[in-house]
């Protein structure tokens, strides 16, 4: 294999794991906080019982999804150099908020696991909050990076007149569609694993909130990515054509046909209570989520950047400064993996053995 | 170009991370000191020391993340240039480290879950490898800090601009590409990210570092490692020393003694080796590869003797310390030699010159480009020391802070450990110190162990200057394109935003320790 495709299949592999790790954090992440705040005001124990049990997923996942985002940064800088020098100069501002959001989300969640009957519940659902809108202004500022490389903005502003204005980006209705499925699909995943950890402590409370999210927000994306699709027929015809005609045809038909799937289970899981098995709507929402984000990053291949219905060749990105020793690199991604099955662990543990069970129930 | 600003933004994050860091790679020491105790005795004090002391890792260990993060952010959009080190010199160091931080945060993850719920000598082995992998982690930055400081691979390009400086390691670098690009960047006045952010333009210039692995072959990298790794250990603990000397203070509870014994043991052992064996030796290292920042901590305006300095730094009681007028005189060997000269010995021509550097999309004004090829070479180094020299006194000042701090750290470690150890040591501490004796030494170690890293730290950036690569490359050249983030404004707004979350967390950590136990 040449180091330009390990360059860009291991970029591509840490953007689908970071993906689906974060896709999850965010949505049970609000789905905490705002089931906390509900409990404090409603005097509610139960809820604040599922609450405290929802969290303990976003402890275990946020971190070590939080590594691959670190990952993307380390390929980003090491194999496309010329690519992250552009995006630091074009992207600053998005990328800035992205940053500030990461300082304000990771120990927002210490803080609230920890504080958890400690301080008054005001201010910990505050703290809930904080913690749960940093985690969707993340993906406000990295998805204008996604948004860029499908249909530029502000690399074109950049291009035409030497500069780009700061938040040039946002200017895209692409980035609006995109970010919007981010979110609706979060919300939607979240609520799915919220409904699969509630079943396992037979709280059918938790399940019904969780379906509810799961199913209401699996509805909401049904237009935003019809629209998100639309748009790429308009601003990024080359991923248009190669997911709607090309290769990437299975992959749409396979997601449309997973989503139904989910679609369905999820209208029975709303009505059928505790009769369900919720690990399914799980696997489904994710693999659905998968398959929209190997499109997104897969269907631009061989380009990095799409200009309408040509783009710019990745290798114009590449790392070409030094003879990237590839035997390092295979050790990495062979470490990479053993630290995936000691997260497995460490998540078998806390979802199945519930052993972060800090507080009397 | 106004770099100012930046440059505090930048010391402020590194300075934040440090201590977050620190805490990171002290207290797992502790919490498996405590583990082994409760193993032997059973004592469940030690078990819930450990726990607590986990609690505060993990707010602690989220805060070092993301101070980690604005740093290696920091780097790529405050300091863009640096992403050409990043793929190349920092390329192996950087991508091993993701192997260390994966799994650090994977097996922290997996004793914080575990912890109390399997066996305590398995929660110890978790908690080693979290701790090998994190020490592993400081291992990498802190070999890709030292290529900044000592630029190992670049042979004698400094020495070349710079008569006094020495060689750094063999020429791993395609120099003819290296000058090429640094002549480009000083005729355009542009940052590096101009040139470098162009499409296609890593594959017009290629090869520019021919040995990867280089990094890890820096003398100076592998004395920093132990320096820097170990100071880390001392702060971590001495911190925890003195919030436990604080709790047994007040409430004279026998549990926080057992604690604080086990803390005050460990911090002993720390200061036996940190600044006397390995201080040493990176003071031998700055003297050997910085001889501008040796001069700087040393006041060495005039050349100079001094014995003892000389006998610890070079060996040799009788050697002189070099002043900045030895470095003055150095860089009169430079005779005429202009810029242009250097470019040709490094095989390039005016013209090929030009050329190249319209291929990179950064095509020179010729009035310029003659202008710099018609520079004396020692007129840039007259320059330089100049700048450097501005900063002797400060760095002087803080060099000799650190030392002192270290000396009371140091003294103050021993004495605590034989008051723990030797009853009659014990009652002459109590006789000068009184009933106060614990919480007084914890608190000198305390400040013998993070004010000589503060300083420390503050020497080893500050007294590289005016480089930031040391002997090449200048902030200036290093710094982002865009306008608005090199104002003093946004760097005070992100001084305010990165101050804020470090003193809520830091707040927060302390509310955790006080009520964990509750």
């Amino acid at each position: 294999m040449e180091m330009s495709d390990v360059g860009f299949l291991g970029l591509g592999i840490s953007v689908l794991i970071h993906v689906l790790f974060v896709t999850i954090t965010m949505g049970v992440g609000w789905i905490t906080a705002f089931s906390r705040y509900i409990a404090y005001r409603k005097n509610d124990v139960s809820l604040e019982k599922f609450a405290r049990r929802t969290f303990r997923v976003l402890v275990v996942f946020e971190l070590f999804s939080g590594v691959w985002g670190t990952i993307i940064t380390v390929f980003l800088a090491g194999f496309f150099p010329t690519l992250t020098a552009l995006a630091t100069n074009v992207l600053f501002a998005p990328l800035l908020i992205a940053l500030i959001s990461i300082m304000i989300r990771l120990p927002s969640i210490g803080i609230f696991w920890y504080t958890w009957d400690k301080i008054h519940p005001r201010i910990h659902s505050t703290i809930g909050f904080i913690m749960a809108i940093s985690g969707f202004t993340i993906p406000f500022g990295f998805r204008a990076i996604f948004s860029e490389i499908t249909a530029p903005t502000a690399i074109a502003e950049f291009v035409a007149k030497g500069f780009a204005t700061a938040f040039a980006s946002y200017s895209s209705i692409v980035f609006w569609l995109l970010y919007l499925h981010t979110v609706f699909a979060a919300l939607s995943v979240g609520g799915f694993v919220v409904a699969f950890i509630s079943s396992l402590d037979k709280d059918l409370n938790g399940i019904k909130i969780g379906n509810r999210y799961g199913l209401y927000f699996l509805i909401a994306q049904v237009p935003i990515g019809l629209f998100y699709w639309l748009s790429l027929r308009d601003f990024s015809y080359y991923m248009f054509d190669k997911i709607t005609f090309g290769s990437f045809l299975p992959i749409l038909a396979l997601k449309i046909t997973v989503a139904l799937v989910l679609l369905i289970i999820a209208v029975i899981a709303i009505s059928a209570k505790d009769k369900i098995k919720y690990q399914y709507p799980v696997i489904l929402s994710l693999l659905v989520v998968f398959l929209g984000e190997l499109m997104n990053s897969g269907a631009r291949y061989p380009y990095m950047v799409i200009l309408g219905k040509e783009g710019i060749h990745f290798s114009n990105f590449l790392n070409f400064y030094i003879e990237i020793p590839m035997t390092a690199v295979f050790v990495i991604l062979a470490f990479l993996v053993v630290s995936i099955i000691i997260f497995s662990a460490a998540l078998f543990y806390t979802v199945f053995k519930r052993y972060l069970l800090e507080f009397p129930e | 170009m106004e770099v100012g600003s930046l440059l505090v933004l930048s010391a402020i994050g590194v300075y934040f991370h440090a201590i977050f860091v620190s805490i990171t790679l002290g207290v797992p020491i502790l919490i498996m000191m405590l583990l082994l105790k409760y193993n032997k005795t059973g004592d469940q004090d030690y078990l819930k020391a450990a726990k607590l002391m986990t609690a505060v890792l993990a707010v602690n260990f989220a805060l070092g993340a993301i101070t980690g993060t604005l740093v290696e952010f920091g780097l790529v959009q405050a300091w863009p240039g640096t992403i050409l080190a990043i793929a190349s010199f920092a390329f192996v160091p950087l991508a091993l480290e993701l192997i260390a931080f994966a799994n650090e945060i994977a097996l922290l993850v997996l004793f914080i879950v575990t912890l109390g719920r399997i066996k305590p000598m398995t929660s110890f082995v978790i908690l080693a490898l979290y701790w090998i992998f994190a020490v592993f982690s400081g291992v990498l930055i802190t070999a890709v800090n030292s290529w900044l400081i000592a630029p190992w691979g670049t042979g004698g390009i400094a020495k070349a601009l710079y008569p006094f400086m020495p060689e750094f390691g063999p020429m791993s670098t395609d120099l003819e590409k290296i000058v090429a690009l640094k002549i480009i960047a000083i005729t355009s006045g542009l940052p590096l990210q101009a040139i470098i952010q162009n499409p296609g333009v890593a594959e017009k210039v290629g090869l520019i570092l021919l040995d990867p692995f280089v990094a890890f072959t820096s003398p100076l990298a592998i004395v920093s490692i132990l320096h820097n790794i170990f100071a880390a250990f001392l702060v971590g603990t001495s911190i925890v020393l003195v919030f436990y000397a604080f709790r047994y203070y007040f409430s004279k509870e026998e549990r926080h003694l057992k604690v604080l014994k086990i803390t005050a043991g460990v911090t002993f052992i720390l200061f036996l080796i940190q600044p006397t064996v390995f201080g040493h030796f990176m003071g031998e290292s700055v003297a050997n590869y910085n001889p501008t920042k040796f001069a700087m901590m040393e006041n060495a305006v005039k050349t100079h003797y001094n014995p003892i300095v000389a006998f610890l730094a070079y060996g040799d009681p009788s050697k002189p310390i070099l002043g900045f007028d030895e470095f003055e005189k150095s860089c009169n060997l430079l005779g005429t030699t202009k810029v242009g000269d250097l470019a040709k010995l490094a095989g390039l021509t005016k013209d090929e010159l030009s050329l190249i550097a319209k291929e990179i999309g950064a095509p020179l004004d010729p009035r310029k480009l003659d202008v710099v090829w018609n520079t004396e070479v020692r007129q840039l180094c007259y320059s330089d020391l100049e700048k450097a020299m501005k900063r002797i006194t400060t760095v002087h000042a803080s060099y000799y802070t650190k030392i002192s701090f270290g000396i009371l750290g140091f003294v103050s470690a021993i004495a605590l450990f034989l008051h723990f150890k030797s009853s009659s040591i014990s009652n002459i501490v109590k006789r000068v110190l009184g009933e106060k004796a614990i919480v007084v030494l914890s608190l000198l170690i305390f400040l013998g162990s993070v004010i000589p890293s503060v300083f420390g730290w503050y020497v080893r950036e500050v007294g590289r200057k005016p480089w930031t690569v040391y002997g090449l490359l200048y902030p200036e050249e290093l710094v982002t394109v865009v306008g608005y983030a090199r104002t003093t404004e946004f760097a005070a707004f992100m001084i305010f935003v990165v101050s804020l979350i470090a003193i809520f967390g830091i707040f927060a950590m302390y509310l955790i320790a006080k009520r964990y136990e509750r």
